[in-house]
């Protein structure tokens, strides 16, 4: 498959994140869909790592060319789990206070 | 090397930090300290480079570094710095140590600000005479103009002295801004300001060396009291006695003609500057001679002297005896400053009166202040073998050789010298008490501290001329050969020695017959009255400062008034309407900030979104902006 | 290498004091003890001492420039934690580990001078700012803490996420990660249309990083709700670590590309940055003026204030470089004092600081150093800083640049002073309006006070460090 199905799914992706993140109101929900677009960018990731292995490929069969995408991929992967377990405890703080996840509930600080 | 300016920098930060704390004896052992501790480096150093030793430019950091030119803050000692530093440091110690009893009723906290403020005067002088290049100098120059002005508004309460310190702030600054163009002219030329680069500098047209001579010279004019920006040191002496000897006799008026004398090799390449420099300072010399004949306020008399005898310090370097201007600055530092104290010792016993037809008869309340003040008025009066009969007649020597008609000119002055001077004293000293009952139950000689430093200056006075006496004169022309590696560019002049006797003894017999008459006709009649004719208008001081107010200022006043009513509305509705614009717009645009997370969010995208669109439509945007600007 | 790995080390050791140390006073004395050290260290792997010999693959490449910047910033941060650490301990009872989430941070920023890697910039960019989200709502009970973590979660993780597209789509152009291959791409003015839609991704992220309008909006909030004390040490050491960031990764891409318009996709890069120049002055300075408490007067300043700092990004030039460094150390130390009086004022608004120069002249004088050099006026270090950012804009020939510039700092003189007038001119209706202070604070806003002006009359007691 052309690279340029790869790059079109994961831009859809992402825009799916952004919209999400823009029209929902629930604090959890934007979480996902944040994640949706980290995930999106990680499918680039690795499409772009085969890509460049195929290409490198080609000159050399043991290349390791395009290995370092897949590896950015898992670090992708660490860095969301840790914003995971800040964020959620965030939004476990807010419930606590004010028993609710709207995150337009609070808007105190403005102007 | 730099302990010499740092000791009074530390004295003015401890007295002026410490004030409220400092008891007024501490205050004044710091202080007087400090300037002792840097009175002896200075000796020291003096000595060192008597030898031949110490003469360095000695570099502490880089102060300003630009692409164009490095300007270090350095430190140069050779035989002129050395001299200055000497004469500084030693009266400022000596009138420090005055200061202590005339400043007696002080508030300590008033006496510590006062010290405070004097060291740091010192500390600035110090920076202006070691500075190894302009800008260093021009530090320095402003130091000592804000403390003059901080000195002489130190008492603030009176309106009129703090109106007395404006115009001295002011004046000095419209000479302070032609020095600014000169450091900034050489800076444009030569890329250093540098003394050693800018004189060895070759790249000069005849018209640049004329400019920057010329502009240095309007500083000169402003910080040295030349005509026509002299106005604001009679006025200066709203200030204590003390500051007035020490700032306004001694040293910092005399700062000019050190930046003269220290940048001689460009003055002697433009022969324009030097007829400027020479007929400026005559002129002011004797116009303010004429002033000082009919003044009857004890220290104006003694500050138009000052005006005079800078116009003579001036005359020199206008024609080449730079060496003969350095000398008369050390003279006149002895014994003007001699002066000062002795009417600030006389003021002090009269509690305060400086008005010398209230005075008379004070030879017999006063025995040493009455002494030390004669020495020092036979000693401005030019009667050898007095300190200031050598250096004066070094000057007007120079002068005969250059232009006879100078040499007429500058001997008329010094006769009305000796005649003011001994007006002064005869109406001070002489005669009967003219003063109320209670003033004359007060008399009383000052204490030791004060007649100490008169003492000392009477003494240097007198002997100090002795340091450069002539050849003509079978000296060996000390200080002569002491400045030789520094003032380069000293003319010669080829006077025979018949020629020079004939001079001297001319100048001297005018000036003592002066002098013998002015004792004559004040010593038993002293004028009261007030003053009619020529008179009057000497007594006015020709209605200089009348006629600046009528020129200057009344003018002024009316243009400001015209655009107070007519082009400040306009601006005043520009300016608050932009302040009006920025608030409306401020209420407006914080409104964006609606504190809602999603609507932030959608901002973000919908600016990068614009982004983009900008991005791609480059060619367009670009265009159209170039077309703007 | 030094500093990542002891600050990592230092931060996992307060987390552990936490555990095993009782005496909740000693962790001050800990952080400071600690944070010495880690200046130490800094500066002898800056004198070429490496405690540590790792194999970084070219990750991270250390060099003098940004040994010197992490030094700027670990010294602030010692004066921080110096100040402010009584303060710390008031916010709630896990001071230790307040501690130790700063050092986490000293951690991100070390890695952000240091990347040579894309992917070492993002994990910079993340181990710098997660500790934030938690520092801005470590007022646990306070809705205004609360709002303002959540927002500042959200939108910094929709940070994130453009970074993160902006690097794939980079990757997607040039396979490679490292700065270098980026750089030689762009010499050979080859930039794909994917390319450069990744470098416009980052530097839209950077630009949320350092709150440069119109990707601003979450400083004055943030700003506002998080704990005072915290505020501090983000709007300081924080925002500049990430403009030292934003600068490294962008100055050899804009040496090349921008003067001329990239033929490949009519790339000027110099316009961009007028823009976001422009936009974030005038947001900053305009909406600044009718701020009511000076906090979030203060947050918008710093918007302000980024708006200069990216004068370095938008013209590379040795006088940005040296401007970049004096506005990093002016900007701490002056955030820095004048937040560690905020926090000791009741009252925040302008009001609260009616009359403080009769009660607490130190603190007032204090401040107000503090707010002229913001203001940029002569003899404090904000002057020089200011002056060498618009020099540098100057002489890459966009005088009307300079000129806006200018106009803004006028502006931002209005909303200073207000304080200082505040201060000296009005008189308090009511009791002190601070809370005592201690003289370990006035020691520190002595050293604040001194190295303002020291650095004012003579820049180039710090400059000369950077060509030594």
């Amino acid at each position: 498959m052309p690279i340029q199905y790869y790059i079109a799914l994961a831009v859809i992706l992402f825009s799916i994140g952004v919209v999400g993140v823009l029209t929902r109101r629930n604090a959890i929900i934007i979480f996902m869909c944040i994640e949706l677009m980290l995930n999106a960018t990680n499918l680039l990731l690795v499409a772009f790592s085969k890509m460049h292995h195929g290409a490198a490929l080609a000159a050399d069969a043991a290349t390791k060319v395009g290995v370092e995408g897949q590896l950015f991929v898992f670090f992708v992967m660490v860095v969301a789990a840790a914003e995971v377990s800040v964020g959620l405890a965030i939004i476990v703080m807010m419930y606590r206070n004010v028993h609710s996840v709207d995150i337009n509930f609070l808007n105190r600080l403005k102007n | 090397m730099y302990l010499v300016p740092l000791f009074p920098l530390l004295g003015a930060i401890i007295s002026g930090l410490f004030r409220n704390q400092l008891s007024k004896t501490a205050a004044g052992i710091i202080a007087s300290g400090a300037i002792a501790a840097s009175f002896v480096v200075s000796f020291l150093l003096f000595f060192q480079v008597k030898s031949g030793g110490a003469i360095a430019v000695t570099p502490l950091f880089t102060f300003i570094k630009t692409s164009a030119f490095t300007i270090d803050f350095a430190f140069q000692v050779d035989q002129l710095s050395a001299l200055f530093l000497l004469i500084i440091t030693g009266i400022g110690f000596l009138i420090h140590l005055y200061s202590t009893a005339y400043m007696h009723e002080e508030e300590p906290h008033h006496f510590a600000r006062y010290f405070s403020y004097l060291n740091l005067f010192v500390f600035s002088m110090l920076l202006l005479v070691m500075g190894a290049n302009y800008v260093i100098m021009f530090i320095g120059w402003e130091g000592v103009g804000l403390c003059s002005y901080l000195l002489i508004g130190y008492w603030f309460k009176n309106t009129n002295y703090t109106a007395a310190a404006k115009k001295a702030f002011i004046m000095n600054r419209i000479g302070d801004m032609g020095f600014l163009l000169a450091v900034f002219y050489i800076l444009q030329k030569v890329g250093s300001a540098n003394y050693a680069t800018v004189f060895a500098f070759d790249g000069f047209s005849s018209t640049d060396v004329t400019t920057i001579c010329i502009l240095l010279f309007v500083g000169a004019m402003g910080k040295s009291a030349q005509l026509p920006l002299y106005t604001w040191l009679p006025d200066a002496m709203a200030g204590p006695t003390p500051v007035s000897a020490l700032i306004h006799a001694a040293t910092m008026v005399t700062a000019g003609i050190y930046m003269i004398a220290r940048s001689n090799v460009l003055y002697s390449a433009s022969e324009i500057a030097q007829h400027l420099v020479a007929i400026v300072g005559l002129a002011t010399a004797l116009f303010s001679a004429t002033i000082a004949l009919k003044q009857n306020d004890i220290k104006k008399v003694l500050a138009y002297s000052t005006v005079s005898q800078l116009g003579y310090m001036f005359l020199g370097l206008g024609v080449g005896a730079y060496t003969g201007a350095v000398f008369h600055v050390m003279t006149h530092a002895f014994f003007k400053a001699l002066l000062f104290l002795g009417a600030g010792s006389v003021i002090h016993a009269m509690h305060h009166e400086q008005d010398i037809r209230n005075m008379g008869g004070l030879k017999k309340h006063l025995p040493i202040t009455h002494i030390t003040f004669l020495l020092g008025c036979i000693a401005i009066a030019g009667v050898p073998p007095f300190s200031g009969f050598f250096s004066k007649d070094e000057i007007l020597a120079a002068a005969y050789a250059h232009n006879p008609i100078y040499w007429g000119l500058g001997v008329a002055g010094a006769a009305m010298t000796a005649f003011y001077m001994f007006r002064l004293y005869a109406t001070t000293f002489l005669g009967s008490f003219r003063g109320t009952q209670q003033q004359l139950s007060h008399l009383h000689e000052s204490p030791i501290s004060m007649t100490l430093p008169l003492m000392v200056l009477a003494l240097l006075s007198v002997v100090g001329g002795f340091l450069n006496v002539p050849e003509v004169l079978h000296g060996n022309a000390a200080l002569h050969h002491f400045l030789s590696p520094v003032l380069t560019s000293e003319s010669k002049h080829s006077l025979s020695h018949s020629t020079e006797y004939i001079l001297m003894g001319s100048s001297v017999a005018i000036a003592t017959l002066a002098l013998i008459f002015a004792i004559n006709k004040f010593s038993k009649n002293p004028e009261l009255g007030e003053a009619t004719g020529l008179g009057k208008t000497l007594a006015n001081k020709w209605y200089v400062d009348e006629a600046y107010d009528a020129a200057i200022v009344k003018p002024l006043n009316s243009v400001s008034l015209l655009f107070k009513n007519f082009v400040e509305k306009g601006i005043d509705g520009l300016v608050n309407g932009s302040g009006k614009l920025v608030q409306y717009s401020s209420r407006q645009v914080r409104l964006v900030q609606n504190g809602q997370v999603g609507s932030y969010i959608l901002y973000m995208v919908l600016s990068m979104v614009i982004l983009f669109l900008l991005w791609w439509n480059q060619p367009i945007l670009t265009k159209f902006i170039q077309k703007i600007f | 290498m030094n500093a990542i790995i002891l600050s990592a080390i230092f931060g996992v050791v307060l987390m552990m004091a936490s555990a095993f140390v009782s005496n909740r006073s000693l962790y001050k004395t800990i952080a400071l003890a600690c944070l010495v050290l880690l200046v130490g260290a800094n500066i002898a792997e800056t004198l070429g001492y490496s405690f540590f010999t790792i194999d970084t693959h070219n990750m991270l490449a250390f060099n003098k420039m940004g040994l010197f910047f992490n030094t700027i910033c670990f010294t602030a941060t010692l004066l921080y934690v110096f100040i402010s650490s009584s303060e710390i301990e008031r916010v709630d009872n896990y001071t230790a580990e307040y501690f130790a989430l700063i050092f986490f941070s000293l951690c991100g920023i070390a890695i952000l001078t240091s990347f040579n890697n894309l992917l070492m910039m993002f994990l910079g960019i993340e181990i710098m700012s997660i500790p934030l989200y938690i520092l801005t709502g470590s007022d646990k009970r306070n809705l205004k803490s609360n709002e303002a973590a959540l927002k500042y979660f959200l939108m910094g993780s929709f940070s994130t996420g453009i970074l993160l597209l902006g690097i794939a789509f980079i990757y997607g152009a040039t396979g490679s990660f490292g700065l270098e291959s980026i750089k030689v791409g762009t010499l050979q003015m080859q930039l794909s249309i994917l390319e450069v839609t990744g470098c416009i991704l980052l530097l839209i992220a950077f630009a949320f990083k350092v709150s440069a309008a119109p990707f601003h909006f979450w400083t004055p909030d943030v700003y506002d709700g998080a704990p005072s004390v915290f505020t501090s040490f983000m709007a300081s050491i924080i925002k500049v670590a990430g403009f030292y960031a934003f600068v490294k990764l962008f100055e050899s891409r804009i040496e090349t590309t921008s003067f001329a318009t990239n033929p490949a996709v009519g790339v000027n890069w110099h316009l961009l940055f007028a823009i976001l120049i422009i936009a974030t002055l005038f947001v900053g300075n305009i909406t600044a003026v009718f701020q009511q408490s000076v906090k979030r007067m203060l947050a918008y300043s710093s918007i302000a204030q980024a708006g200069f700092m990216l004068f370095a990004l938008f013209s590379v030039n040795a006088f940005s470089k040296e401007g970049l460094y004096l506005y990093a150390a002016g900007y701490c130390l002056a955030t820095i004092g004048i937040f560690a009086v905020l926090v000791r004022m009741k009252d925040y608004t302008f009001e609260g600081f009616n009359g403080l120069a009769k009660h607490e002249p130190t603190l007032a004088f204090a401040t107000t150093v503090c707010l002229l050099s913001l203001a940029g006026i002569p003899l404090t270090v904000g002057f020089f800083a200011k002056y060498f950012m618009l020099a540098a804009v100057v002489k890459q020939g966009y005088a009307w640049l300079a000129i806006v510039g200018v106009l803004f700092a006028g502006v931002s003189i209005y909303y200073y002073f207000r304080v200082i007038a505040a201060m000296y001119f009005k008189s308090a209706d009511e009791n002190p309006a601070a809370v005592a202070t201690s003289s370990t604070v006035k020691i520190g806003l002595a050293v604040v006070v001194a190295g303002i002006i020291i650095l004012g009359v003579w820049p180039h007691a710090l400059l000369n460090f950077l060509y030594f």
